[in-house]
């Protein structure tokens, strides 16, 4: 530490998380790719790959047949991904049928077909399937015509979602419209876990979480706040940064691509807008990290129970403490 | 404590019960012991056999009296009986003669308890859960005969054993796979004893952790040293107390009798049918706050708990593991050698868990239960199973799959008002509510199943769309949870798609589905 006094007064209690404490929410996955360097064929054409490789990465390296969409995958920081969650980048291997490029080791003597009709079909319908839970009014979105998810659809050729699209605006999550910074369109969330990553893995912040199950997963607070504005956010902005869709954008930018056509906007694309008390407060701050008041209680936990007589005849302690 | 066997004695009387009639139970064994006499008592758990329960069964010199749904006054009598010196044997349900001693339960020549081979199940309902004393007479415990090399491994991999249930990572695959790929991966490996099970269908893990704990215990053990491991975790469900409790004792009598040094730790996990997946479970022995299934590969065997190598089997698994470390001949099936366990429940009078020979059909298991209403079809393989008219299918695992059912152990028995759109569109929903949340296929894939199986009702019967999007769920879902999920759904489409086109057109032929 500094011996300038100047940094000692300011910086008395670290206002850190310490890594151990960031609880994401998310699953232990293990590191993906290929554990050495391999050469293999993709639709036919021979690649060789370095230790690390997944078969995306092989995907990449040539032209292929079929379009490999991989919409969830991010490969512009190593400690982002590969989530494999929205299976657009399936191909089929000789070894090992249909398997998700994005993760899948890039073994040496594999053989990989982009376009084998199982492969195709998988990527179709997982598109379709995002499509399906996604408030597709592009033109009132921050991030018209710069979406991964617009441009996979648009590489897919997409002309009709099969399952639809998210249409009923009563079945719409409010707009958080709470940061001056962030705008929050759950709406137009993929559930990619970029911005969970980018929280906690790069920035080591520990603001953003994958909380819920089901129906009802969705991004939201480690500290439980309902909003941006209460959360412990510092508005460093790398969640938007890494957004492929509008669900996380720049508060700037969210009507930047709107068509000035009268009442259309943004904000009433949705039913609801939470957060509105902390309008025209530009420059106010979050909570930042007052305490660590986190919600993330272990599901399981270690028995705590006695044993009974070895007869098995314990008529008491049924139940655990 | 006791420290001679029960199978010991020559005049016993058993009340066995399982945890859905222990206060019953209970009652009947204070019942048994208040005649003043040199009769030697246990409370033993279940047979498996619900609907015997209390089962009472009282044995003289080499010969047993079964007394099934017990009264307290007629255990009162068997027991003062015994006493005398005489076995009762007025309105017993069956009568054995067998070997003095028999350290498993001897069975009767007909009714529930002769159905299919009682070996994994020999000692449940007969030996005190808890009690090395009582394992010991069936066998020597095979941890201590294993060593560090690769013998137990040789011998798991001559004997072709395929892994047990859904909770396995060698789910129906070679066992020696899972086990060779823990001992090459780097790091201090552990073994998991994956018992949470919340689909109540499937009840043989839960019976045996509460009738038997030591049949799976001791056979983990066996695999923790074959493999280096440092230490075990039994992982069970919140709400399964009493299987809770016996494996802490059960297991702290096993270190105690066999003074081996690897801690058996228990974990308590959700009841919730997702957290008995393989990765999630091991999520929730981590104590991650939010379960969700893992990605991989590299699976659990090079990255489970804390990233350590990972050995997961049911207690279903170690239970065959510890017949081919006993030396047992495993018989049955070449593709599928050993027994496996089947609940039979649904529409019955009372679910009952049978063992069948990989080499019968599922149809030996029937007579264990008494049916309802009939049998329009059967569920096979648990909430998520395959849907049969039929049950002339092998109780093997390739057997099985062939015929395009689950392999999660449970026979559900269906009567003739079940409507199959009806049962389609309940697992269906079971899915949407239930999935983790993380991929596509899983969570967004069961919404639009559930929707499409709706518009059934609404006269679309879209059966091209539905097929696809089965095929995208079963092939590219994350886990094994997803890849399950569409197999109801598929198998009632196949086997009863007269029904689906029937309610397209507005019409229920089990008359069960109300249009309004």
């Amino acid at each position: 530490m500094s011996t300038d006094p100047i940094w000692e007064n300011s910086h008395t209690e670290p206002d850190v998380p310490l890594a151990e404490d960031i609880a994401p929410g998310t699953a232990n996955d293990p590191v993906a790719g290929a554990s050495e360097a391999a050469t293999l064929t993709v639709d036919g054409q021979q690649v060789a790959t370095q230790a690390g490789a997944t078969l995306l990465d092989a995907c990449e390296a040539v032209s292929t047949d079929g379009e490999v969409l991989a919409l969830c995958s991010y490969d512009d920081e190593e400690l982002i991904g590969p989530r494999s969650e929205c299976r657009t980048c399936m191909v089929e291997t000789e070894e090992h049928g249909v398997v998700p490029s994005c993760s899948f080791p890039a073994e040496d003597g594999m053989s990989v077909s982009t376009d084998a009709a199982a492969a195709s079909e998988a990527r179709d319908v997982n598109l379709d399937l995002l499509l399906s839970d996604h408030n597709l009014l592009c033109t009132t979105c921050g991030a018209n015509g710069r979406c991964d998810l617009q441009d996979v659809s648009i590489q897919n050729e997409v002309v009709e979602p099969r399952y639809g699209v998210m249409h009923d605006r009563s079945e719409l999550e409010p707009l958080d419209d709470s940061s001056p910074f962030i705008q929050i369109d759950r709406n137009k969330c993929i559930l990619c876990n970029r911005c969970v990553e980018a929280c906690n893995d790069v920035q080591v912040e520990g603001v953003l979480r994958m909380e819920g199950s089901g129906e009802d997963t969705r991004i939201g607070f480690q500290s439980g706040a309902e909003t941006m504005m209460d959360s412990t956010c510092v508005s460093c902005g790398h969640c938007a940064t890494v957004c492929p869709t509008g669900a996380l954008v720049e508060q700037g930018l969210v009507d930047a691509t709107t068509l000035p056509i009268p009442g259309f906007t943004h904000k009433n694309s949705a039913e609801g807008i939470v957060g509105e008390d902390y309008e025209h407060q530009p420059g106010q701050m979050t909570p930042m990290k007052r305490e660590l008041d986190t919600q993330n209680e272990p599901r399981a936990s270690a028995s705590t129970v006695e044993g009974d007589a070895t007869d098995g005849t314990a008529t008491e302690g049924e139940d655990r403490p | 404590m006791e420290r001679e066997a029960i199978t010991e004695g020559t005049t016993t009387v058993r009340v066995a019960a399982g945890s859905a009639n222990r206060p019953r139970g209970e009652e009947l064994f204070r019942a048994a012991r208040e005649p003043e006499s040199s009769v030697a008592s246990a409370a033993v758990g279940s047979t498996g056999i619900e609907g015997l329960e209390p089962l009472v069964a009282a044995t003289l010199d080499g010969e047993t009296a079964f007394f099934a749904r017990c009264s307290t006054d007629r255990v009162r009598s068997v027991a003062a009986a015994l006493g005398d010196g005489t076995l009762p044997t007025d309105g017993a349900t069956a009568v054995v003669e067998h070997e003095p001693r028999v350290a498993t339960l001897p069975t009767p020549e007909d009714g529930p308890l002769a159905v299919g081979d009682r070996v994994v199940l020999g000692g449940c309902g007969w030996r005190r859960p808890t009690s090395v004393d009582d394992y010991q007479a069936v066998r020597s415990p095979v941890a201590p005969s294993v060593d560090r090399s690769r013998e137990a491994t040789a011998r798991i991999d001559e004997a072709g054993l395929r892994g047990r249930g859904r909770g396995d990572v060698a789910a129906d695959a070679p066992v020696v796979e899972h086990w060779e790929a823990v001992a090459a991966a780097d790091g201090d490996p552990i073994v998991v004893v994956n018992a949470n099970e919340a689909d109540p269908r499937a009840a043989a893990d839960r019976l045996l952790l509460e009738s038997d704990p030591l049949v799976a215990l001791d056979p983990a053990l066996a695999a923790a040293v074959a493999l280096d491991a440092t230490d075990i975790v039994v992982y069970v469900n919140e709400t399964e107390t009493l299987a809770h409790r016996r494996v802490r004792a059960a297991a702290d009598a096993l270190a105690d009798e066999l003074r081996m040094d690897v801690p058996i730790r228990i974990v308590a996990g959700p009841d919730e049918y997702k957290t008995g997946e393989p990765t999630m479970a091991l999520e929730a022995i981590e104590g991650n706050h939010r379960i969700e299934a893992r990605r991989g590969p590299p699976g659990p065997s090079e990255h489970g708990v804390d990233g350590r190598p990972t050995l997961v089997h049911t207690p279903r698994t170690f239970a065959q593991v510890g017949r081919v470390l006993a030396g047992e001949d495993m018989t049955g099936a070449s593709s599928d050698p050993g027994t496996r366990l089947f609940t039979v429940a649904g529409d019955v009078d009372a679910p009952a868990t049978v063992e069948l020979s990989t080499g019968a059909t599922l149809d030996a298991a029937l007579p264990a239960v008494e049916t309802v209403e009939g049998r329009k079809a059967a569920c096979v393989g648990g909430v998520f199973g395959g849907l049969t008219r039929s049950l002339d299918v092998p109780a093997s695992a390739p057997g099985l799959e062939s015929a395009r059912l689950g392999t999660n152990g449970v026979v559900e028995l269906l009567g003739e008002s079940t409507c199959m759109v009806a049962l389609a569109g309940s697992r269906a929903t079971f899915a949407r509510e239930e999935n983790c949340g993380r991929c596509v296929p899983c969570r967004e894939g069961s919404t639009q199943l559930v929707g499409l199986l709706r518009d059934v009702y609404d006269g679309e019967f879209a059966d091209g769309m539905l097929r696809e999007l089965l095929r995208v769920v079963r092939e590219t879902s994350l886990c094994e949870f997803g890849r399950d999920a569409a197999r109801p759904v598929t198998t009632a489409m196949e086997a009863f798609e007269t029904e689906f086109t029937a309610h397209a057109a507005g019409r229920c032929p089990a008359g069960t589905c109300n249009r309004s």
